[in-house]
């Protein structure tokens, strides 16, 4: 059934602007085929030497011959429905002309990489036919772990290209949306296609987008956020520049705003572009919420920024420079908690960051049931006992704390990781110089930023360049009838998004 | 890239050849919290210093220290010498000059804590009858640390307007603007307590006279508009039997009204108060309305002649602390204002009190 929905849909979106990258591969000796190597069966038999999982039905009475990899096509549609037309016929030629399931293919290489990617090689007479049969293991359509919300759809990607599309194609039922088919890696020629909504996204961004693909020079792609790292602006930089996804329902909200797509075969996110960096706080339960409680999270949120970059640096530099910036009646507190502990604030700060960042490294990497256990450990020895032990003051701890739980509130984790990594390099200008060396680190952080592009746009972009009408998308959340216009960064053919009438 | 790794050398190389000796880490200060100057009959000065400890392991919930100086920040040198932390004044909520000191002037001793960028201008100043560095170094058993005693003490007071609010801003301000002389307030020690003991009155930087604590609201009402606070009146008059009226949850509204004819200056001040009464020892029955009018009346006459008599104190002592001689400068423009000599002036001026008093409330009992 999935085989035939699926094999349907790559019909359906395979698109005349299909174009894969010939130029690219002439210099690489893995691809024995020569370009003009007629496909006769001696010479794709020989490719496939020592491919024990290479399945070869010989039929001699009717002079066919198949190959095929059977863990990835569909059997069961092979033999029962397009073999014993062929096997009955007189001439089994005339139905594999005829018919438009089997294509004929003139060179090798073409029809090596069929076999590979799910498709069954007819031989009659020395001639090759493709068969599409593809049924790719894949997991079905789950609930999303990275990004799971209370409110809305729950379902995610997966790793499945055709899947992946269909849930798309299911929220934009629109034949605007366009799908354009590339293939990146040159030994993996992973399947890559860009989406967009035709007449609302920008030809501009998606021509470059599709040179920056096409440009790729890499042996494998096993993801998209691979992918995007080597098509983005400034590859050197700690933040993402494009935002990644794995919700169908985000990915819909952003083709139809004017963004472009990029959906890589094998990997459950999906990338848009152009992003800006105030994206990175937006969540799909924004928009699912009242606006007023939308409005409310999404200043916690970036309050909680702000928390998960300044806390503990702002402990280290008050600790050990600014004693005038303490509240008379934290004084005592604060000096008492510190007089046990030996170390420099700075090493108490980095130490405890350290430790909470192998917690939740360790927490990651493990299985639910065992990271439970780590919880339990990290929080009862890390709380308590480093404090009686004297290790640590507990306001320390504090900050420590708030300021990691605040970067989980970011909704994306790669920033939040982003500003986690930045943390410590705050953590220790703060120990250098006090205040003085936050805000240099800060102030870097922002010109940093501000010099950053996404597929050519600026990246701040409702702050720098100001636009005014995005902030009632970006740092509230107006109800929808005030939120006309498509994001401005988007440069967007139609710019308006609903004329409301009411 | 080059450009890159020079600045980090740079920063590192700052950082390594001494920038990090700044650093003030927090249980390395001692953070003074009150310090009290206290002038000695040889012209030596005696600073006492109150610092807040928080070592679980001491049973002293402060140090104290005192030394005589001939300057201030000699004094913290000397300091210094005696303790093992690090002397900062950042943290410093409270100075305490003593009589002796006020009583000759106490600008010259508080150039430290204007220059020391460190000590923040909401630095409260007060006047302690008796000597200042006895006061600090004593312990009050019901209060642990003094000098937070004397701190929240003034703070809480100033809250009720029985004492204003005086910071090292304020005091400096009123010290060089020529149409106010500075006031402060007097704290005393009681043996188990220290009391608010009235108001400070400074010709220039010099004390000349005070305000008794019992007629500090008086003070208040002719100094500006505030809104809580509270007050006793004595109805009583001579040899009539006691009546006593305790009004509360005070408004008060002044207006000053100066006329300028002929040279002649005249100074009317309105003050309109709001008020609760909560406690009324006497014959008028005050949920009558009629009765009520006739309280009010009696009342405002009574703080009108108080009134009255506080300003002929001020003249007494040619003191303007009240600040009327901003208004009149306001009034009279600033060349007739420059010709004048207001200190002088002052005793001259009429000022005409007039204070309504208007009782909003009266309790529940009918």
């Amino acid at each position: 059934m999935m085989g035939i929905l699926t094999s349907m849909l790559r019909k359906v979106l395979f698109n005349p602007l299909n174009e894969t990258n010939k130029d690219q591969d002439h210099n690489h000796n893995e691809d024995k085929p020569e370009q003009n190597a007629s496909a006769d069966l001696q010479h794709i038999l020989d490719q496939f030497k020592r491919s024990a999982d290479l399945i070869h039905h010989r039929y001699p009475r009717e002079g066919l011959d198949v190959i095929y990899f059977s863990h990835m096509i569909n059997e069961d549609k092979l033999q029962r429905d397009l073999l014993p037309p062929l096997l009955a016929a007189p001439a089994a030629d005339i139905i594999l002309n005829e018919q438009s399931q089997f294509q004929q293919v003139q060179n090798a290489k073409d029809c090596v990489t069929g076999i590979l990617s799910g498709n069954a090689a007819i031989f009659y007479n020395n001639v090759a036919y493709l068969a599409d049969v593809t049924l790719p293991a894949s997991r079905s359509v789950e609930e999303s772990e990275s990004e799971s919300i209370i409110n809305g759809p729950h379902e995610a990607f997966n790793e499945n290209a055709l899947t992946n599309l269909s849930l798309i194609r299911k929220r934009v039922r629109s034949s605007h949306l366009k799908v354009i088919h590339l293939s990146v890696g040159e030994i993996s020629k992973t399947d890559c296609y860009v989406l967009y909504m035709e007449d609302i996204a920008n030809e501009d961004y998606l021509s470059e987008l599709i040179r920056r693909i096409k440009n790729v020079e890499i042996d494998a792609i096993h993801d998209t956020n691979m992918l995007l790292q080597c098509i983005d602006d400034n590859p050197y930089s700690m933040f993402p520049q494009y935002m990644t996804t794995e919700r169908p329902d985000t990915i819909a909200s952003k083709l139809v705003s004017g963004k472009i797509v990029c959906l890589v075969d094998g990997s459950p996110s999906l990338l848009s572009a152009p992003s800006s960096f105030f994206e990175f706080f937006a969540s799909a339960d924004d928009y699912y919420q009242r606006w007023a409680i939308g409005t409310a999270t999404l200043f916690l949120r970036f309050m909680a920024l702000v928390i998960t970059v300044t806390f503990t640096a702002l402990y280290v530099s008050i600790t050990s420079f600014h004693y005038e910036m303490i509240p008379e009646n934290l004084i005592l507190t604060l000096t008492t908690s510190r007089s046990r502990v030996p170390f420099p604030p700075i090493i108490e700060a980095l130490l405890m960051e350290t430790t909470i960042e192998l917690l939740r490294e360790a927490g990651a990497r493990l299985p639910t049931k065992i990271g439970q256990t780590i919880g339990i450990v990290g929080g009862i020895v890390i709380g308590q006992a480093a404090v009686q032990a004297g290790l640590t003051s507990n306001v320390l701890i504090i900050s420590v704390a708030s300021s990691a739980i605040a970067s989980f509130v970011i909704p994306s984790y790669i920033m939040s990781a982003a500003f986690r990594l930045f943390r410590f390099g705050l953590i220790c200008l703060a120990g250098l110089w006090g205040n003085l060396g936050l805000v240099i680190g800060i102030a870097y952080m922002v010109i940093h930023l501000s010099g950053l592009t996404s597929l050519g746009s600026s990246y701040l972009t409702p702050v720098a360049p100001f636009q005014p009408y995005d902030w009632r998308d970006v740092f509230f959340r107006f109800p929808f009838r005030l939120l006309n216009r498509r994001p401005t960064q988007n440069r967007a053919q139609n710019k308006t998004r609903q004329k409301m009438k009411r | 890239m080059k450009k890159a790794i020079l600045c980090v050398i740079l920063c590192f190389s700052l950082t390594a050849s001494g920038c990090a000796a700044d650093s003030r880490i927090l249980e390395d200060l001692g953070m003074v919290q009150t310090t009290s100057y206290d002038l000695l009959p040889d012209g030596m000065l005696s600073i006492t210093a109150s610092i807040p400890m928080a070592d679980p392991e001491a049973s002293a919930k402060r140090e104290v220290l005192t030394v005589v100086a001939e300057n201030t920040k000699n004094g913290r040198i000397k300091m210094s010498r005696e303790t093992q932390l690090i002397l900062v004044s950042g943290q410093i909520r409270n100075a305490l000059y003593g009589l002796s000191m006020a009583k000759k002037g106490i600008y010259r001793y508080m150039d430290t804590l204007i220059r020391d960028p460190s000590i923040s201008p909401e630095l409260k100043i007060s006047i302690v009858e008796g000597n200042a560095g006895e006061l600090l170094r004593k312990d009050y058993d019901q209060h642990p640390r003094t000098g937070k005693y004397i701190d929240h003490l003034l703070e809480k007071e100033s809250s009720w307007q029985t004492i204003p609010r005086v910071t090292i801003l304020s005091f400096l301000r009123d010290l060089f603007d020529d149409g106010i002389d500075p006031i402060t307030p007097i704290i005393k020690d009681m043996g188990n307590s220290i009391k608010i003991n009235g108001i400070a009155l400074f010709q220039d930087d010099r004390y000349v006279a005070k305000i008794p604590a019992d007629d500090t609201m008086i003070f208040a009402f002719l100094k500006g508009s505030f809104k809580e606070g509270e007050i006793n009146v004595d109805l009583s008059e001579n040899g009539d039997k006691k009546e006593y009226a305790m009004l509360s949850s005070l408004v008060s509204g002044r207006k000053l009204k100066v006329s300028y004819h002929n040279q002649q200056i005249k100074v009317r001040c309105e003050i309109k108060i709001m008020c609760s009464i909560l406690e009324f020892l006497g014959d008028l029955e005050i949920s009558n309305e009629q009765d009520r009018n006739k309280l009010e009346r009696r009342i405002s006459d009574k703080l009108t002649r108080k009134a009255d008599s506080m300003i002929a104190l001020l003249k007494q002592h040619k003191v303007d602390s009240l600040g009327l001689g901003s208004a009149v400068r306001n009034k009279i423009g600033y060349a007739n204002w420059k010709k004048m000599n207001w200190r002088e002036e002052f005793p001259h001026v009429e000022v005409e009190n007039k204070i309504k008093v208007v009782i909003k409330d009266f309790g529940e009992v009918r």
